[in-house]
């Protein structure tokens, strides 16, 4: 369903720090590279696309395993972080014949 | 027995790599200036991409990820960026000279100028993509490609002198034009030993969901794929040699280079010609637009598959719909593909150290390897290939500019 | 409050004295049911290192490194590590205290 771009981590006064979230896609990924690419991907986005303000961020109680591959516990399109995947479909593929429709039969 | 089928991973991977336009085009001039001399480049290019193709293979039947997961997944976000920026501009300047270069077999087919059949040809190809699946494309490709054996054909009957032959095998440096002879050494090597091979038959490998089951089978289809097209790449310039070389035939221009073939054969030489031209191009074209789609699917994490309807893969269809229509652009505007192919080839050489390297990291990572990492003949073949990469990548381009 | 965990890698860490220790380089955390607890910071002293590894091109040379101390990395447990300020994190104790990483 996507790929890990950060990880959220809550810090508290005197308390163990613990790691609450996993972050898919995002902004979060365009910081690692340039911050100019972090400002343009959040403006690009705004202007089309599915709207989205905030990063997928998924709780780490859904996690099931973390491996060479993070297994979650949750439907990938519940989460948002095939929010652009659907946009696309809807308005660029299916509009060209032999797309198909991303809507489950 | 399903799994000797696979073959035809191997051999419309080597097509692809070894009969596009620029492998054609530096084969026909090598053998036309340099008669069997450049034999060797050509043979150890292959030499080095079995190596590398039998490992781009294991790694994704033992982990199930292809190289473009692995090196996201390793080396982050931002290297895997770098290296998607690079290989996207260079594969696509490579896409452009393969959709020339079926324009330029039509052209000569019938009469009609190439960039009239850029925007055509550039359909047909996303048609393809859009509604085959990875079996069709793979197996239509492979099996279209093997009209390339008429390039043998061409060869034999011109009755080469095996004993030179041998002996072109051998590296060995002309008495006159050092620099043209270095210049096309290095198109040869850098045309050969290419990157997107590697990333489409790791992304193939999973198409077909290989598994640990397919290591062996996966040396066999390396092996026998990569040599299947070197020898035709050698076959070519064999046949340039002994067509074009004797009578002084320096090959400018694309029509040109149907002489090898008409020369032995010479009522369906050229016919051969053209339509292997066309199908080994358009085997090429599909390999590079798909090459970028995966390298952009994996990784960022997209859904992908041939297999998948469009729908299914929205993001990934996208990329290679959007990238091989914009390659038409260029030949509609009359950009030369020859042009084109020359400086791809220069580029593909001076990137290549950005592919080799961190995939030596890859086939020794035990997460994704584990006993099935690379041996010391691996490793080593992939060192000789990062040393003559970076050799590749300094001299590349000035020696394009100077022999070119 | 909530950070990111990718803008504490790379950044400078100093001792309680103030004095340089090096830059946050991993973060060791441990499963614990519904949690995912951090246990301890790994801070690796190559500046030149950490540069390179910002591009994390160089994580599996730097195990070797680490063997032939070339440059070392030591595991600060999350106690000894002060937060407040996530963009200057700071030790609670003296660099001498603190422990190699394995």
């Amino acid at each position: 369903m996507g790929r890990v771009s950060g990880l959220v981590m809550q810090l508290g006064e005197n308390t163990q720090p613990h790691v609450t979230h996993i972050l898919v896609g995002g902004p979060t990924l365009w910081e690692r590279v340039h911050p100019a690419l972090a400002r343009l991907s959040i403006r690009l986005a705004k202007l089309w696309g599915p709207k989205r303000d905030e990063p997928v961020k998924i709780p780490w109680s859904r996690v099931i395993t973390v491996g060479k591959d993070v297994k979650l516990d949750v439907k990938a399109k519940d989460t948002g972080a095939l929010d652009w995947e659907i946009w696309v479909a809807r308005h660029i593929i299916e509009r060209i014949p032999g797309g198909g429709s991303e809507e489950e039969e | 027995m399903k799994k000797i089928l696979q073959l035809t991973l191997g051999i419309i991977t080597s097509v692809g790599g070894f009969l596009e336009i620029g492998s054609v085009t530096t084969s026909v001039q090598a053998g036309a200036q340099f008669g069997y001399k450049l034999l060797w480049p050509i043979f150890f290019g292959t030499i080095c991409l079995v190596f590398l193709i039998e490992m781009s293979g294991r790694l994704a039947a033992v982990s199930k990820h292809t190289i473009v997961d692995a090196m996201r997944e390793r080396f982050g976000f931002p290297f895997f960026f770098m290296v998607l920026v690079g290989i996207t501009i260079v594969a696509f300047l490579v896409l452009i000279a393969e959709l020339g270069g079926i324009g330029f077999a039509l052209q000569i087919l019938t009469g009609i100028g190439f960039p009239w059949w850029a925007l055509p040809v550039s359909l047909a190809v996303w048609l393809l993509m859009w509604k085959g699946s990875f079996s069709l494309i793979e197996n239509g490709a492979s099996f279209l490609g093997l009209i390339t054996i008429s390039f043998v054909v061409a060869a034999i009957k011109l009755h080469p002198d095996w004993s030179g032959v041998a002996s072109g095998l051998l590296p060995r440096m002309p008495q006159t034009d050092k620099a043209r002879y270095g210049f096309l050494t290095v198109s040869i090597l850098g045309a050969t030993i290419s990157p997107y091979l590697m990333y489409f038959y790791s992304s193939g490998a999973i198409e077909e969901k290989w598994d640990r089951s397919y290591i062996m089978m996966n040396r066999i289809i390396a092996g026998f794929g990569m040599f299947f097209g070197g020898f035709l790449a050698m076959a070519v310039l064999i046949a340039a040699a002994l067509a074009l070389q004797p009578r002084g035939i320096q090959v400018d221009t694309f029509p040109q280079a149907a002489l090898l073939m008409t020369t032995a054969l010479p009522k369906w030489g050229f016919y051969f010609f053209a339509f292997s031209m066309l199908f080994a191009c358009f085997g090429a074209a599909l390999e590079f637009s798909l090459a970028i789609a995966y390298f952009f699917a994996q990784g960022f994490g997209w859904s992908w598959s041939e297999d998948l309807e469009p729908s299914k893969d929205s993001r990934f269809a996208f990329v290679y719909t959007l990238i091989i229509l914009l390659a038409a652009v260029p030949l509609m505007l009359h950009v030369d593909p020859v042009q084109v192919t020359m400086i791809s080839m220069a580029l593909t050489s001076a990137t290549l150290p950005l592919a080799i390297v961190p995939f030596l990291f890859l086939m020794n990572d035990p997460i994704y390897l584990d006993k099935h990492r690379n041996g010391w003949l691996s490793n080593s073949i992939v060192m000789i290939v990062i040393v003559i990469s970076f050799v590749l990548a300094i001299i590349s381009i000035p020696l394009q500019l100077i022999g070119g | 409050m909530d950070v990111n965990v990718e803008l504490l890698l790379g950044r400078k860490v100093v001792d309680v004295n103030g004095d340089k220790v090096g830059r946050i380089e991993e973060l060791r955390a441990e499963e614990d049911g519904d949690r995912c607890r951090v246990e301890a910071y790994l801070v690796g002293t190559s500046a030149l290192v950490e540069r390179l590894s910002a591009w994390t091109l160089v994580r599996p040379i730097k195990r070797t490194l680490r063997s032939r101390h070339v440059y070392s990395v030591f595991e600060v447990p999350w106690q000894e590590m002060d937060l407040s300020d996530p963009k200057k994190p700071k030790l609670r104790v003296a660099k001498g205290d603190l422990r190699h990483a394995r």
